[in-house]
């Protein structure tokens, strides 16, 4: 008795494999910049500046995540579906892209037992 | 400032080591997979390879470490473990009925060792991808200078992997002490939650690429518990909670229980016709 699990292994393994290689080699996306509205947010050692931004709903957004602490970050929000690790000193983005209107909260998690790591987007 | 850094550690690592865990519980459990130990812990060995590479992009900001390549590959992998996982606990249902049979008969086949390297490839990527994240929050603590001590992040750091730890002893434990049915399916449930969490990751990570659109949430049950915050958070790592989920997660649920629930029913039909065959299926 052949068992359908066991012929997908190797193909399995083998779409892994691909998969794995594409998304090492894909560059990172020369995201239409120029249009695209930008926010500057800063974490330092679990403090966010600004705690809350106002968005229009429905457009894409940049925000451009600075670390100026001396330990690192992680700007995450499950309901945006983000998780973003930021090295002490580093700056890095995350793009999000036409939100419903509605509140959504964010936190840096390395520092989630202090107050000013929580923060808001508003989507409006 | 300590609890932070033990909670952080303890809950980067405890995925992984359920994962682990497991593999090697359900490896223990049988001499006829004494083989798949190394495969086991050579994926674990590369994974904290990968996570000390990763983790020195992050810290380097590497364009391709800021960039959206790095969300790609994350949902590949997030993606690439679900499936595998699932992969994992049926072919161990199905193997632990066959087991002795193919004992009696004193085979390994070909088909295991190629099945030994997605236990490689499982065990890599669930070290790999907490393993990143903790090595940058560590090597921040460690280089924060003045303001924390040293000895502190290491000694909170050290409790917090030595809880994760814990969770790992509790399975060998329970591997040995509980009756294999009941060890088996308890573990058996943990990882099925565990790759439904993965799928839903992936899938937000789509959302979250623009891939596919951001919905509106069917409901709202962050009252009862809310996935943003300690507790709730990690329910939803292992399980893939969400307080307000959006259609298209809804949908992955459906579709991934549904799945699940499906290759139970075919796994119990076939044990049915292999039962009443044993020569049929012997002669495999």
């Amino acid at each position: 008795m052949t068992h359908p699990l066991r012929i997908s292994g190797s193909a399995i393994s083998g779409l892994l494999a691909a998969a794995l290689f594409g998304a090492a080699l894909v560059a990172p996306l020369p995201a239409a910049a120029d249009e695209m509205k930008t926010f500057d947010m800063e974490l330092k050692d679990g403090v966010i500046t600004p705690q809350k931004l106002e968005v229009e709903a429905g457009t894409t957004f940049k925000i451009i995540v600075r670390n100026t602490g001396t330990t690192a970050a992680e700007f995450e929000s499950l309901r945006l579906r983000k998780e973003k690790v930021v090295g002490p000193g580093v700056t890095s983005f995350v793009v999000i892209r036409r939100l419903s209107p509605g509140t959504y909260k964010f936190y840096d998690e390395f520092h989630m037992d202090m107050e000013s790591a929580n923060g808001v987007i508003i989507a409006k | 400032m300590t609890t932070q850094i033990l909670f952080i550690v303890w809950r980067e690592s405890v995925e992984a080591l359920l994962v682990i865990g497991i593999l090697n519980a359900w490896i223990t459990h049988n001499a006829a997979y004494s083989a798949g130990r190394r495969y086991l812990w050579g994926g674990v060995l590369a994974g904290l390879a990968v996570a000390v590479v990763l983790a020195y992009g992050l810290l380097e900001a590497s364009a391709v470490m800021s960039g959206e390549s790095l969300e790609y590959f994350q949902t590949a992998l997030v993606l690439a473990a679900a499936g595998l996982i699932v992969q994992m606990v049926f072919w161990m249902r199905k193997h632990g009925r066959q087991l002795k049979r193919e004992l009696q008969h004193g085979v390994e086949s070909a088909a295991q060792t190629g099945r030994w390297w997605t236990v490689t490839v499982l065990a890599a990527i669930a070290v790999a991808r907490e393993g990143s994240e903790t090595v940058v929050f560590l090597y921040g603590m460690f280089a924060a200078g003045p303001g924390v001590s040293t000895t502190t992040v290491a000694l909170a750091s050290a409790a917090g992997f030595a809880l994760a730890l814990l969770t790992y002893a509790v399975l060998q434990l329970g591997g040995r002490v509980l009756s294999w049915r009941l060890f088996f399916s308890v573990t058996e449930a943990l990882l099925l939650l565990l790759a439904c969490a993965l799928v839903t990751t992936g899938v937000g990570n789509l959302a979250s690429l623009g891939l596919i659109p951001y919905m509106e949430p069917v409901w709202d049950t962050s009252f009862l518990i809310d996935d943003m915050s300690r507790i709730g958070g990690i329910i939803a790592s292992l399980t893939g909670y969400r307080a307000m989920p959006d259609p298209a997660t809804v949908l992955v649920w459906v579709v991934y229980w549904g799945g699940v629930a499906l290759l139970f029913r075919l796994g119990r039909s076939r044990g049915k016709v292999s039962e009443a065959a044993p020569a049929t299926a012997a002669s495999q």
